[in-house]
């Protein structure tokens, strides 16, 4: 390449230790990756406490974003799971708006994006699971169990059932981390791509420089889409969030 | 008491339904005329919008449904060789389980497909 900088779409994923720490054998050390999840939950609390400092009848623009949140979550949730369900209504809103602020400041050039990280979405999976699991069995006991065997299903077949029904349970926690991880892996690849086709072809001179601008102009509207995919991926996250608490609340289907 | 005085003011009701439902009905045009004037005056811009929301949707739906797919057979295959190991019965189990993994990927699949769980739909 012509350019001065090789232009490296994966090194923006890389975690940097910035105090190293081990404690027990673990690596603990402080990176760039926990200095962007204090600032999302910085915003996020900032947000909600001067959102929600002083009310007025006729909402400002803080308390709006404040109030349009929290009925968002609070619908979607008690849709999916009933009123039972609003006892979850902290943990969801928290999980919706860690992910949606990750994704969001992950956008910004030159900051880090949590989510893009496979062992953060995993966490945040198994902290969902690990939820209703043990939820599920605190309230209901065995009876969370009849989660696995469907009603309606011949005895010779219940096995089999009972088999396919805990590979699906299992491969909740994969399957939900693996699409947050990827889609902001994918999104951020593509636009540094792009990006480095814009350098490459004005480095590239006189024809090449003409048509430079074209890449540049899929870099916006690559960006637009990205602010979708954004909210949506953290909308899909917290709905199914919703839909597997429905289960530790109603195992009985 | 209030049964009486609905049962006293029928004929007044009656009438007042009737000037009601004339209202609505002009309100109702008024209201569908608005909207279609809004739709014309839809820009491209906004259109273009729309289309990319609509793109961006079905994208998430289907890397959902394939995230879904993929996870299961995953799960199903590690299972089976985990067993494998444990039993030393390489490679059956790890076949068997596989089949088993991609049961489970189809009944995923299915389940979001159905209009039974339509609660596990995106949207």
């Amino acid at each position: 390449m012509a350019t001065a900088h090789p232009i490296d779409p994966i090194h923006q994923f890389h975690v940097d230790r910035i105090v190293p720490l081990h404690f027990l054998g673990a690596d603990v050390s402080f990176t760039n990756a926990s200095v962007f999840m204090l600032v999302i939950v910085a915003v996020a609390t900032l947000l909600m406490l001067i959102g929600s400092f002083n009310h007025k009848m006729v909402p400002g623009r803080l308390q709006s974003i404040a109030e349009v949140t929290y009925e968002f979550i609070a619908s979607t949730l008690e849709l999916s799971s009933g009123r039972e369900g609003m006892r979850f209504f902290p943990f969801v809103f928290s999980i919706f708006m860690f992910v949606f602020l990750a994704n969001l400041i992950g956008i910004i050039p030159y900051t880090f994006t949590v989510t893009s990280q496979l062992a953060v979405t995993f966490g945040l999976a198994m902290i969902v699971i690990g939820t209703v699991v043990i939820y599920g069995i605190i309230k209901h006991g065995s009876h969370f169990f009849g989660l696995f065997a469907p009603s309606g299903v011949s005895p010779i077949l219940l096995p089999f059932m009972i088999l396919i029904e805990v590979i699906s349970f299992i491969s909740r926690p994969i399957s939900l981390s693996i699409r947050l991880f990827a889609n902001m892996l994918a999104g951020h690849i593509t636009l540094v791509v792009m990006g480095g086709f814009v350098a490459g072809l004005l480095a590239a001179g006189s024809f090449f420089t003409i048509v430079a601008p074209l890449p540049l102009l899929m870099v916006v509207i690559f960006l637009a889409f990205e602010l979708l995919v954004a909210f949506l991926q953290a909308y899909v996250f917290t709905i199914l969030t919703c839909v597997y608490l429905n289960d530790a609340v109603h195992p009985g289907h | 008491m209030q049964g009486q005085d609905d049962g006293h003011e029928f004929g007044q009701d009656a009438d007042k339904d009737e000037a009601l439902r004339a209202r609505l009905q002009s309100l109702s045009h008024a209201l569908n005329a608005q909207s279609t004037d809004a739709e014309s005056a839809q820009t491209d811009e906004k259109r273009v919008e729309k289309a990319q929301r609509s793109m961006s949707l079905a994208m998430s739906l289907g890397f959902r449904v394939l995230t879904e797919f993929v996870a299961a057979v995953i799960v199903g295959g590690a299972i089976g060789w985990q067993f494998d190991k444990w039993f030393g019965t390489s490679p059956i189990l790890l076949i068997v389980f596989l089949g088993f993994g991609v049961a489970a990927a189809f009944w995923n699949v299915y389940r979001m497909a159905s209009p039974k769980g339509s609660r596990d739909r995106l949207l």
